[in-house]
């Protein structure tokens, strides 16, 4: 399966991609549509087919999942998932925990991108309790999540490659380049909040820990450095013809496919659809900012690299724009935390969603539960994880034991969200 | 077949230049990176200038753990410094087993009491190891650099204005059309 | 000296050095993809960490050689020792200098392919006798990978053969030393010949970007998953053998041999050898791998032509050579 991707198509995966302009040459192509309820029994009464089991224990299931394969040779006749494997009962511990102390909680849900997390958790909280967002706080919320975006994607991008080409080679070395990267804003990170992962640094209200002097040179010289060394990741890897022959007309998920899954984010957008909470229902500083959106038409594993790489791009264009221009002001609109039953609240009921690395992480929240109203009643996380690996029983007859690890790669799963 | 060998001698390339480069590694333990000021990894209980011991054992950072790791027994003895008597924390437990690294009880402290330090704890071959009690905690304020951040410098960071006469206040008003969905 | 103690002494001592620079090579490997990778290889054991290698096998011996229950015992235990085995065995007609090899072959290219070829057997039984199916999944994917890349290797291999007249590596040699390196001259066909030799020794060793049999990440570990301690070792160091004869191979059929100036021949073989040795592993490092497909596709669309142009390109040569001698 040759594909042949046009010169200008590559040439132009460089240069910032604008809206509603699909970066490659390629028709749009139509998932071929593997059955998830075929029945193994009649489909092979001898019984010829191998069960393979790519297992929890799997150097590259992302996480612990389990996808059991019905294999006919190494084509993959059905394929089953199984999640659950890391469900460690957050929403549960929802009804339990105050609203306080909830947000240190939710850093560990999708624990690549705590930044987004921990933003549509007191979003939500926000919009449940009536607090009004600083301008400052909500803008610096932005920039850190667009920071975040890009650490996100650099270690999507890294372990992407180690699935393609093994963790003792080519995809090694463009692993430990990704993270040589992401170590630049996880630094970044550290200066502002103190830990590099899981911050807690959202409170209601505002944030909760303030710019430090010289943060801005800091963020500025990692952007600079990010930026030059994706030009070096392009030529290293995505226009490699060995990685174009394992990535072209593999995993198609076609417009209809998402739509009807419900995936957001990066895979709906390399589908064709055009669909980006941060352009299309703005949230804090977005309305503000023009988000240029990429979107692809050939909803393959290269097309999903490269929305996800000219993502990083926009990303590096929007903190550029943010990080001079921070609003003086507060940080917060409410008292600091001093208890833990600061917030309360009566029933109501509210939800909010922000556009993560891998789609619309919205949080649903009932308020007025234990501990007299503090602590939600009920709080339901839609992840957009669990939507994408909903579209594997679809997409993965039809391809082969190597194409099934490339295209988990690609779909980007984060087992801590998808079990929560 | 021309495109594979050209891409091979690209992506050779690119490693070999990096070769040349500096390594960006350190040697651990041996050498450590110098953290910033308000990483924070470990715990450390302060005592005042005057000797005194600032933990009041409110229980304040125990009741907002979310993890629940913090245990602390509280008594009512004379101080040594100033003779009088007040509430003291006899027994601070702080399980760094379970602990998030929240910096939620340095917020809601007091007096100030408890912060965090640069260092990690290194790591340890029995889980009571890493289980901090008093003794440990205070020998923390001594041995290991502190953040930047305690309880008094956090709120102050994070607090809203002050109340402004009216006509500053309608300004500030007019900023804060904080859109939360 | 009778013929057999010689070959016996030859054998030993080629068979220790072997043995030895392949240990090695997994310190320089360590070190050199660290530096790929903008990170310090091992440093703590010896300077620089040079004896890396001797505290690796140490580690693998004293593990514990799992055999499981339902694996094929004789089977399981006999394919690390055979990977080695053969593995050496094509080191035997190496000529590492004019008079330094071994047991000169008259059929010594032959010889190689044969040997060659025999080495995809043992990873087979190792899939087979694992009772493990991903360990069976890499055993296949070996089988199929290792018969289709004979034949680009043979005909690469031919094209030497076909130019300097004889099967015996020292004539070879010999013949380059006369006549240019196949690699320069002539310009063409032994330059193309290299450049698909390469690849084909690369599939034959199983190294990326032809490593599906052992593909970490979608095999676990391919055909090594059930193996730990010393059998593990054995088909680790097989593997990094074989890529260091397939190198000596390689310059001794294309790069002239122990051929060069100043330096005695010995030198020239072992430098031309251990750069193509460190070539293959920044290949290694670099690149990601095919699909069994692809490689395939590769291998019968394009390798098996275009080396069959070669050698009949190499042979029109020939002929045109006597022709104009006369």
């Amino acid at each position: 399966m040759e594909v042949e991707v046009a010169s200008s198509a590559v040439s132009a995966s460089r240069e910032i991609s604008a809206n509603q302009r699909p970066v490659t040459n390629r028709s749009p192509a139509k998932t071929r549509r593997g059955d998830p309820y075929l029945d193994i029994a009649a489909y092979d009464p001898e019984a010829d087919l191998m069960v393979l089991n790519l297992g929890p224990q799997h150097p590259s299931t992302h996480g612990v999942f389990r996808l059991k394969l019905y294999l006919d040779g190494e084509l993959i006749v059905k394929a089953v998932p199984f999640c659950g494997y890391l469900h460690r009962g957050v929403e549960k511990l929802c009804e339990k925990l105050t609203y306080v102390q909830l947000v240190p909680i939710f850093d560990k849900n999708d624990y690549v991108s705590p930044m987004m997390n921990e933003q549509s958790l007191v979003m939500a909280f926000e919009s449940l309790l009536g607090v009004e967002v600083p301008r400052r706080a909500r803008y610096l919320r932005t920039l850190l999540a667009e920071l975040q975006r890009i650490a996100s994607h650099l270690l999507w991008f890294g372990a992407f490659a180690m699935d393609l080409g093994g963790a003792l080679g080519g995809g090694s070395t463009l692993f430990m380049y990704c993270f040589r990267e992401r170590e630049l804003i996880l630094d970044v990170f550290e200066e502002l909040t103190g830990c590099r992962f899981h911050y807690n640094t959202h409170m209601i209200g505002g944030n909760r820990h303030d710019v430090p002097a010289g943060w801005a040179a800091k963020v500025h010289s990692a952007i600079d450095i990010i930026e030059h060394r994706l030009i070096e990741y392009e030529n290293y890897l995505t226009t490699n013809r060995i990685y174009l022959d394992r990535t072209c007309g593999v995993g198609v998920v076609d417009a209809d496919l998402a739509m009807e899954l419900g995936i957001t984010g990066p895979i709906l957008r390399a589908a064709g659809i055009d669909h980006d909470l941060r352009r299309d229902a703005p949230y804090h500083a977005y309305d503000e900012l023009e988000v240029r959106v990429t979107t692809d038409i050939a909803g393959d594993c290269e097309a999903r690299t490269r929305v996800r790489l000219a993502e990083i791009r926009e990303s590096v264009r929007l903190v550029r724009l943010m990080i001079d221009g921070i609003p003086e002001g507060p940080l917060g609109s409410r008292k600091p935390i001093k208890t833990n039953l600061a917030e309360k609240s009566e029933r109501g009921h509210a939800y909010a969603a922000v556009e993560s690395p891998r789609g619309e992480l919205g949080i649903y929240v009932i308020g007025g539960g234990a501990n007299r109203g503090a602590s939600p009643y009920r709080l339901k996380i839609r992840s957009p994880s669990l939507h994408a690996l909903s579209c594997l029983p679809y997409v993965l007859p039809g391809h082969v034991v190597s194409d099934a690890v490339a295209i988990l790669g690609s779909v980007d799963p984060i087992m801590g969200e998808v079990d929560r | 077949m021309m495109p594979y060998f050209v891409d091979t001698l690209r992506s050779l390339f690119i490693t070999m230049r990096n070769v040349l480069r500096k390594p960006t590694t350190v040697h651990f333990p041996m050498e450590r990176r110098v953290r910033a000021e308000r990483y924070r990894a470990s715990f450390a209980l302060l005592h005042d200038q005057s000797g005194e011991e600032l933990c009041i054992g409110c229980k304040a950072c125990e009741r907002i753990c979310p993890s629940e790791v913090i245990t602390v027994d509280a008594e009512k003895r004379e101080s040594s410094v100033t003779g009088k008597k007040r509430s003291y924390a006899k027994a601070f437990t702080l399980d760094q087993n379970a602990c998030i690294y929240c910096e939620l009880c340095v917020q809601v402290c007091p007096t100030d009491a408890i912060v965090m330090t640069r260092t990690a704890q290194e790591p340890a071959f029995h889980r009571q190891t890493l289980c901090l009690n008093m003794e440990r905690l205070y020998d923390n304020e001594r041995t290991q650099p502190l953040t930047w951040a305690n309880a008094s410098r956090l709120i102050e960071m994070q607090a809203p204005p002050a109340k402004e006469p009216a006509k500053a206040q309608d300004n500030a008003d007019a900023d804060q059309t904080g859109q939360a969905r | 000296m009778s013929p057999y103690l010689r070959a016996l002494i030859y054998s030993l001592v080629i068979i220790t050095l072997l043995l030895t620079v392949t240990a090695w090579s997994i310190w320089f490997e360590r070190k050199f993809s660290g530096r790929m990778q903008s990170r310090v290889g091992p440093t703590f054991y010896g300077p620089f960490g040079l004896l890396q290698p001797v505290v690796d096998g140490l580690k693998l011996l004293q593990k514990e050689f799992l055999i499981p229950e339902s694996a094929d015992r004789a089977l399981f235990v006999l394919a690390p020792p055979l990977t080695v085995i053969l593995a050496l065995g094509t080191a035997a007609v190496v000529p590492f200098g004019s008079e330094v090899v071994a047991a000169d072959l008259d059929v010594g290219v032959l010889y190689i392919l044969a040997l060659g070829s025999l080495t995809t057997v043992p990873v087979w039984i190792a899939g087979w006798a694992s009772n493990n199916k991903y360990s069976l999944l890499g055993g296949m994917r070996a089988v199929a990978q290792g018969i289709s890349y004979e034949i680009p290797l043979a005909l690469a291999a031919l094209v030497p053969v076909i130019l300097a007249g004889s099967m015996s590596l020292t004539d070879i040699v010999n013949y380059q030393i006369q006549h240019g390196w196949f690699v320069f001259w002539p310009p063409g066909p032994g330059f193309l010949a290299f450049l698909f030799f390469l690849p084909a020794s690369l599939a034959e060793a199983n190294r990326i970007p032809f490593d599906i049999p052992e593909a970490e990440s979608e095999l676990i570990a391919g055909v090594t998953t059930e193996y730990t301690g010393m059998g593990f070792g054995l088909l680790y160091l097989a593997e990094y053998l074989h890529t260091l004869i397939v190198s000596a191979v390689a310059s001794a059929l294309f790069f002239g041999g122990w051929d060069g100036p100043l330096l005695p021949g010995l030198h020239w073989m072992v430098a031309k050898t251990l750069v193509l040795f460190a070539g293959i592993f920044a290949i290694r490092w670099s690149l990601v791998r095919f699909r069994s497909d692809q490689l395939m596709g590769i291998c019968w669309r394009y390798l098996v032509p275009i080396g069959l142009g070669l050698v009949m390109v190499s042979a029109i040569w020939v002929q045109l050579a006597k022709a104009s001698a006369q």
